[in-house]
C-alpha cells in the first residue's frame, strides 16, 4: 500500500481527457467543490430518463405473432418459473421459448415474475398470458422498469465505482472522472439492446463489471464469486472466463511469494461455492443431477449452427466465399471453430498470467472475448456487447488514441446491430442514440465553430484556452489510422444511404446486412490487432499508462 | 494567502484546503477561484461539508469588482475575453430527448390541433369559426388559426395520404402525422431558445451568469416536456413571445414590450391573465410622466399623459387586434363564444391545484363528516343559518343523490353539498381584487423588478381564483417567476415551492404508467439543477436577518415530500389492477394530487405576495 501511494505522488496528474465536449460543458457548473457530490446523481438520472425515453418505442417481436420475440422469452419465462416445479423449468415446452439461460436468470425471472403477478395476474398466467399485449402498455411499462431497476443495482453502481476507483488512482480531476462515467453509462449498444430490443444484459455485464473492480480492489475470493454468478446469469461472461482465470492464477502464482497457497485456495473454493450454490436448487428441488444436466445442455445449443442471423464475425464473412456447412460437418466446424477461438485469446491469457496488473485487465477482457466474438461458434451480433463492455470502461483512460479507439469500436459496434434494431422498429432510437453518444463526448465539437456564430459556440470558457482552441473530435495522432477510420466512417453513411436509396438486386436480397457485417468484422478485427499491440506495450507499464 | 494546499486537482482528495478570497496573483488559487462562489467563504472538505459565512460589505464590494475581472478575464493575447453562454448544448440535448418521447402517448390536444390544420388549410377564412365536424373546434384567437395554416402548408404527400388534412369526426392517422405534428412543435420552440439566448446576450455582464440560469431553466423546463412533447400543445412557441414581450420591458422598449404582448394576446387567450399588470405598466411607464408634475389645477392633470405616446401606443395595439380579427369583423359574436365559452364547470374533473381544490375538498370532508356525526352539523347550524349550509341532514342526503344521480361527466358543473355554491362573478370579482392589489405597487415604482413581480402575482391570481383554470396556466406563473427570482434569495423559497407543486400538478396530465418513470425523473432532476443553480446564483438579500428559516425549512420538507406522495400515489394505481378494493380510491388519488400542489401554491403565493408589498429592500434597484 504505502509503495503504491508513493508511486501516485510521483505521478503527475493527468491531463482532462473529454476537453471541450458538451458532457465538459454541461458538468463544468458542477466543478466547485462544493456541488461535486451531486453530480454523479445528475449523471445516473439523465442516463435513465434517456433509457426510459427509449422504452417507450417498441421491442423485438412487438406484435408479430406466433413466436414474438426477447421481449416474449424473457415474459415466458417469468411466467414458467414462477408456475411451475423447478424440476420442469428446463423442460417445459421447449418449442416455445424454452428456458436456455443459466439457472441465476431463472431465478431473477422468478422474482420478477412474483412481483410482476402481485400487480396484474394476466400478465403471467400459465399458458394463457403469451404474446400478451395489453392496450395502455402496461405489461411492457413494467418489463421495461424491471431492466431499469436490474441495472440501477447490477450495473451503474459498478460502472460509477470503476471510474471512480481508476480516476482516483491516476490523479484524475473529479470532473473528469465524471465524464468518464457519463460515456459509459451512455454507450448506445447497450441501452438500445437492454432497453429498445430488451434484454437483461446490464445484469451479466454489471456482475462482472464488479468482478473486476473487487479486483481493483484486490479481494479475489468475491471477484471469483462475482464472476461465477455472471456466468451463472449469462453463459456469455464465459468470454471473459480466460482472462479471469489467468489473472487469478497469476496473481496467486506470483505475488510476493512464489506461490500464495491460500489465496489461490480462497479462490477456488468460492468459485466451487457460488457454483454449487447457484446449481444447489436444481439439484436438491429439481430431481437431480437430470436437471442439471438438462439446464447445461439447454446452454450449450451445440446443435445448432456455426452462426445463425447475420453477424460480424469470421465466419459469416468468410462464409460468402468458402460454404462452411457443405464443405464440412457441423462437429468438425466445432472443433476448428475451438483452435481458432484458443489461437486468438491464448497471447492474452499467457500475458496477463506473467503480468496480471490491473491496467492490463481491460485490455485482455477485451482481447479474449473479441477472439469469442469473432471466431467462436454459435455467435449472435447482440454478443459484440460482451467486448464493447471492457472496450467501453477504457473511456477512464486519458490517452487519446485510446479513447479514439474506444469511441470508434463502440460507433462501429453500434453499426453492426443495425440490422437487428431495424427488424425491432427502432430506427429513430438507433439514430438519435447514435448521434447523442458521440455528441455528448465532443464527437461533432469540430462542427460547431465552422458552423455556429460565435455567440452560440457553446460552453462556458475553459479559462486556460483561447478562442481559437480547436475542438478535436476522438482520432488517433497516427494518420494511418486516421484514414482508416474516417474511411470507416464513410463507408457505414454509404450504407446507411445505399440501404435507403438503392433496392437490392433480387439476386443478393441480403446485400446490405453482408456489407454491413463485412466492414464490421474488418473493423473489429483492426480493433482486436491494435489492442493485442497494446496489451503488449503495456505489459511493463504502470496505471497511469491506462 | 494560505496557498499550500491549492494543487490543481488534488482538492478532491480530501485535504482541508483553504482558499483567500483575495488572491488573485496565483494562478492555482484563480483555478479554484473561479469555481467558487465568491460571495462564500468556503472551508471544503472531501465530504462536502461547507460553512458560509456572510462577508462584510467592503469585502463583497471587493468581490463584486473580482467578479467582473473574472468575467472580463484578459486572454494572454490582450483582448478582452468573453464568457459565452449559449443555449446550442441544451437545444441538441434536449432535442434528442424529444425525439425519442415521439413514440409516447398523445393527448387529445393532438387531434385537436391536426383538426385545426385541416380547418385552416381546407376551408375559406370565414368559415372557420362556424367548422364543428369534429368536437375539437377552433377556439383560439385567429393568430394561432394563421399559424396552424402557415403550418399546413408545409405538410408533405406522405402525410397529407395518412389523413392529416382530413376534416373528420375523429381523426384517423399514423405514424407520419404523429412524426409531423412532433416535428412542427420541436421547430417552433426554436423560438423560444432564440428570444432567450437574445435574452443572455444583451444582459449585463455581471448578470450573464444568472440570465443563463434563468434562461436554461426556461427552455429545459418540464413543463414544456410534459405540456408539448408529450401532451402536445405548442406553449414553448407561444411563451416565446411573451418572453420576448419580458426582455422588452427589461430593456425598456415599451413599444416593443406591448407589441409581443399584444401578438401573444392574439394568439392565445389566456395571456389574458396577465393584462392588467401589463396595462398599468405600460401606462405608468411610457404613458404617464410625473417627472414636472405640480398640482395647480386639475388642468394640469391633462398633462400628465403624455398624448403623442398615449396615442401610438394605442394605435398599434390596437392595430395588432385590427390585423387579427378583421378577416372575423363580422363574426365577431361567433368568434367571442368560441374563444370565452362561459358554460363550462368552476373546476375540471381533475381539480386543478387552486384555491378552489381546497374549497372542493373542504366541501367533501364536510359532507361525510355530518353524515357520520350528524351533532357536528347540529352544533354549526346554531352559527350559521340555513341559505349558507344546508338546514338539515335530510337536505344534505338529497344533495348527495341529486350530485350522484345528475349524470356525471355530462354536466360539467360542479355542484357543492355543503358549502354555498361559487357563481362565476364571484370568481371574477376575487381574481380582479387580487390582480389589483398587485398591480398598485407597480403604478407607484413602474420598475423592471415590480413589473415581473406583479406580473407573477397576476399570473397567480388568476389561476388560484379563476373559472375553470386549467392546471397548465401555471406555466404562466412559473415562466415569469423565474425572472424574478434571480434578484433575491429570499425569494427562493416561494419560487421552490411554486415550480415543484407546479410541475408536479401537471403529472395528471400524463396518466399513463408508461409516462411515469420520464415525468417524475425529469422534474425530480430539473428541481435538483435549478433549485441548486437558483440557490447559487441568486444575489444575496440585502436584509439577510429578515429570513424566516423555519419556513424555508418547512417548504423544503414540504418538497421533499411531494416525491413520496407521487410515488405512493402510483405504488396505489399500480396495485388497484389485483386489488379490487384499490380501486374505489381512484379519485383520491387525484384528489391528494390536487391539494396537496394547491397547498404548496398558496403558500408560495402568500410568500411573494408579502415580499412584494412588506419589504422594501428587495425592490430598491
Amino acid at each position: 500500500m504505502a509503495s503504491k501511494k508513493k508511486i501516485s505522488r510521483i505521478n503527475k496528474p493527468v491531463e482532462e481527457s473529454f476537453f471541450a465536449s458538451p458532457l465538459y460543458d454541461f458538468l463544468s457548473p458542477f466543478r466547485p467543490v462544493s456541488n461535486q457530490w451531486l453530480t454523479e446523481y445528475i449523471i445516473v438520472i439523465f442516463a435513465l430518463i434517456v433509457r426510459c425515453a427509449i422504452g417507450l418505442g417498441s421491442y423485438s417481436g412487438m406484435g408479430n405473432p406466433p413466436m414474438f420475440g426477447d421481449f416474449e422469452a424473457q415474459r415466458h419465462w417469468m411466467e414458467i418459473t414462477q408456475h411451475l416445479p423447478i424440476s420442469k423449468w428446463y423442460f417445459f415446452d421447449l418449442e416455445y421459448w424454452g428456458l436456455d439461460y443459466p439457472p441465476l436468470t431463472a431465478y431473477h425471472s422468478y422474482v420478477l415474475g412474483v412481483i410482476g403477478s402481485f400487480l396484474n395476474k394476466s400478465w403471467f398466467a400459465l399458458n394463457d398470458s403469451r404474446g400478451y399485449e395489453s392496450e395502455n402498455n402496461d405489461l411492457k411499462t413494467y418489463m421495461r422498469t424491471t431492466v431499469i431497476i436490474s441495472e440501477i443495482i447490477f450495473y451503474i453502481p459498478g460502472v460509477i465505482y470503476f471510474t471512480k476507483w481508476v480516476g482516483r488512482h491516476r490523479q484524475q480531476s473529479l470532473i473528469g472522472q465524471y465524464i468518464a462515467a457519463a460515456a459509459i453509462l451512455f454507450q448506445p449498444s447497450l441501452m438500445l439492446i437492454d432497453h429498445g430490443h430488451f434484454q437483461y444484459n446490464s445484469v451479466m455485464l454489471g456482475l462482472t463489471v464488479y468482478a473486476i473492480n473487487n479486483l481493483l480492489d484486490e479481494f479475489y475470493a468475491p471477484a471469483a464469486m462475482c464472476f461465477v454468478l455472471s456466468i451463472c446469469f449469462k453463459q456469455m461472461a464465459l468470454y471473459y472466463a480466460p482472462i479471469f482465470f489467468g489473472y487469478l492464477l497469476g496473481r496467486s502464482l506470483f505475488s510476493r511469494k512464489f506461490f500464495n497457497i491460500s489465496r489461490f485456495l480462497s479462490i477456488a473454493i468460492s468459485t466451487v461455492f457460488a457454483f454449487f450454490s447457484m446449481y444447489a436448487p436444481l439439484y436438491v428441488f429439481g430431481g437431480g443431477l437430470r436437471n442439471v444436466i438438462q439446464s447445461v445442455h439447454r446452454i450449450f445449443p451445440f446443435a445448432r449452427g456455426l452462426f445463425e442471423d447475420k453477424v460480424a464475425n469470421f465466419w459469416c464473412v468468410t462464409n460468402i466465399f468458402i460454404k462452411y456447412k457443405i464443405l464440412y460437418t457441423q462437429k468438425e466446424l466445432q472443433l476448428y471453430s475451438l483452435i481458432a477461438t484458443v489461437v486468438g485469446f491464448l497471447p492474452a491469457v499467457v500475458t496477463i498470467l506473467f503480468y496480471p496488473k490491473k491496467h492490463l485487465l481491460p485490455y485482455a477482457l477485451a482481447a479474449c472475448s473479441m477472439s469469442f466474438y469473432l471466431f467462436s461458434f454459435q455467435v449472435h451480433e447482440k454478443t459484440i456487447l460482451v467486448p464493447l463492455l471492457p472496450i467501453t470502461l477504457l473511456y477512464t483512460s486519458t490517452d487519446w488514441n485510446v479513447l479514439s479507439f474506444v469511441s470508434w469500436v463502440n460507433n462501429v459496434g453500434l453499426f453492426t446491430l443495425w440490422p437487428l434494431l431495424k427488424k425491432d422498429g427502432l430506427t429513430l432510437q438507433y439514430g438519435v442514440c447514435f448521434f447523442l453518444s458521440n455528441w455528448l463526448i465532443g464527437n461533432f465539437s469540430f462542427i460547431t465553430p465552422k458552423f455556429l456564430p460565435k455567440m452560440l459556440t457553446p460552453g462556458p470558457p475553459v479559462q486556460n484556452t483561447e478562442d481559437t482552441y480547436h475542438r478535436r473530435s476522438l482520432l488517433p495522432h497516427n494518420i494511418l489510422w486516421k484514414i482508416i477510420i474516417v474511411s470507416s466512417y464513410i463507408v457505414m453513411l454509404l450504407i446507411h444511404l445505399g440501404e435507403i436509396f438503392v433496392s437490392p438486386p433480387p439476386e443478393y436480397p441480403d446485400i446490405w446486412v453482408l456489407m454491413n457485417c463485412c466492414l464490421g468484422f474488418g473493423c473489429f478485427v483492426l480493433f482486436w490487432l491494435w489492442n493485442y499491440y497494446k496489451i503488449f506495450t503495456l505489459a511493463n507499464k504502470t496505471l497511469q499508462y491506462l | 494567502m494560505l496557498n499550500n494546499g491549492c494543487k490543481r486537482g488534488r482538492y478532491a482528495e480530501g485535504e482541508l484546503l483553504k482558499v483567500d478570497l483575495n488572491c488573485c496573483s496565483c494562478s492555482v488559487c484563480e483555478f479554484i477561484m473561479s469555481d467558487i462562489d465568491t460571495k462564500e467563504k468556503l472551508t471544503l472538505e472531501d465530504d462536502g461539508s461547507e460553512f458560509e459565512v456572510a462577508v462584510g460589505k467592503q469585502q463583497q464590494q471587493e468581490h463584486k469588482q473580482q467578479q467582473e475581472l473574472r468575467m472580463n478575464r484578459k486572454s494572454k493575447n490582450g483582448e478582452v475575453k468573453e464568457r459565452k453562454y449559449s443555449l446550442w448544448n441544451f437545444w441538441l440535448s434536449s432535442l434528442c430527448l424529444k425525439l425519442l418521447l415521439f413514440p409516447d402517448y398523445y393527448s387529445t390536444d393532438f387531434d385537436v390541433h391536426r383538426n385545426w390544420m385541416a380547418i385552416t388549410n381546407a376551408l375559406p377564412i370565414s368559415k372557420w369559426y362556424f367548422e364543428n365536424t369534429s368536437q375539437w373546434t377552433l377556439d383560439y384567437p385567429p393568430f394561432f388559426a394563421y399559424f396552424e395554416w402557415f403550418l399546413s402548408q408545409f405538410v408533405p404527400k406522405i402525410v397529407r395520404d395518412d389523413g392529416c388534412l382530413d376534416i373528420v369526426e375523429v381523426g384517423q392517422f399514423g405514424w407520419p402525422t404523429v412524426v409531423f405534428q412532433r416535428l412542427t412543435v420541436i421547430i417552433s420552440e426554436i423560438c423560444l431558445f432564440a428570444v432567450l439566448q437574445y435574452y443572455i446576450n444583451t444582459s449585463n455582464l455581471n448578470e450573464r451568469t444568472q440570465s443563463f440560469v434563468v434562461a436554461s431553466s426556461i427552455v429545459l423546463s418540464p413543463g414544456f416536456l410534459i405540456v408539448d412533447h408529450i401532451h402536445f400543445q405548442y406553449n414553448a412557441f407561444l411563451f416565446s413571445i411573451l418572453i420576448a414581450s419580458i426582455v422588452a420591458a427589461k430593456q425598456k422598449k415599451y413599444i416593443a414590450c406591448a407589441v409581443f404582448y399584444t401578438i401573444a394576446l392574439c394568439f392565445k387567450h389566456i395571456f389574458l391573465y396577465l393584462a392588467p399588470c401589463y396595462f398599468v405598466f405600460l401606462l405608468r411607464a411610457y404613458v404617464l410622466n410625473f417627472k414636472d408634475f405640480k398640482f395647480k389645477s386639475y388642468k394640469d392633470l391633462i398633462f400628465i399623459v403624455q398624448w403623442r405616446r398615449l396615442l401610438k401606443l394605442g394605435s398599434i395595439v390596437l392595430g395588432i387586434f385590427g390585423i387579427c380579427f378583421a378577416p372575423f369583423i363580422f363574426q365577431m359574436p361567433q368568434v367571442l363564444s368560441r374563444l370565452f365559452p362561459f358554460s363550462r364547470g368552476l373546476t375540471h374533473a381533475y381539480w386543478a391545484p387552486n384555491f378552489w381544490a381546497i374549497y372542493s375538498f373542504l366541501d367533501k370532508i364536510l359532507a361525510v363528516v355530518m353524515l357520520k356525526f350528524p351533532y357536528v352539523h347540529r352544533f354549526i347550524s346554531k352559527f350559521i343559518s340555513s341559505p349558507l349550509i344546508p338546514s338539515s341532514i335530510a337536505e344534505i342526503k338529497l344533495r348527495m343523490e341529486e350530485n350522484n344521480n345528475g349524470s356525471k361527466g355530462l354536466v360539467e358543473d360542479v355542484f357543492f353539498v355543503i358549502l354555498p355554491q361559487i357563481q362565476p362573478k364571484l370568481t371574477f370579482l376575487l381574481t380582479l381584487f387580487y390582480q389589483i392589489l398587485a398591480v398598485i405597487p407597480v403604478l407607484f415604482n413602474p420598475s423592471f423588478k415590480r413589473f415581473i413581480g406583479s406580473l407573477t402575482l397576476c399570473g397567480l391570481a388568476s389561476y388560484l381564483f379563476g373559472w375553470h383554470v386549467h392546471e397548465k396556466a401555471i406555466l404562466l406563473v412559473i415562466i415569469p417567476f423565474s425572472f424574478l427570482v434571480v434578484c433575491d434569495r429570499r425569494l427562493l423559497s416561494s419560487f421552490m415551492l411554486v415550480a415543484s407543486a407546479g410541475y408536479v400538478s401537471l403529472f395528471p396530465l400524463l396518466y399513463e404508467n408508461q409516462d411515469f418513470l420520464v415525468k417524475s425523473l425529469y422534474t425530480f432532476v430539473w428541481c435538483i439543477v435549478y433549485f441548486f443553480a437558483f440557490r447559487k446564483t441568486t444575489q444575496y438579500s440585502t436584509s439577510i436577518q429578515r429570513r424566516i428559516f423555519f419556513l424555508d425549512r418547512l417548504a423544503m420538507i414540504y418538497i421533499s415530500s411531494l416525491l413520496v406522495m407521487v410515488w405512493s400515489i402510483e405504488t396505489l394505481d399500480l396495485l388497484k389492477i389485483n386489488h379490487q378494493f384499490l380501486a374505489r380510491f381512484e379519485f383520491l388519488g387525484l384528489m391528494t394530487y390536487s391539494v396537496y400542489c394547491s397547498v404548496g401554491i398558496i403558500s408560495s403565493w402568500i410568500g411573494l405576495s408579502w415580499l412584494y408589498n412588506f419589504d422594501e429592500p428587495l425592490w430598491l434597484s
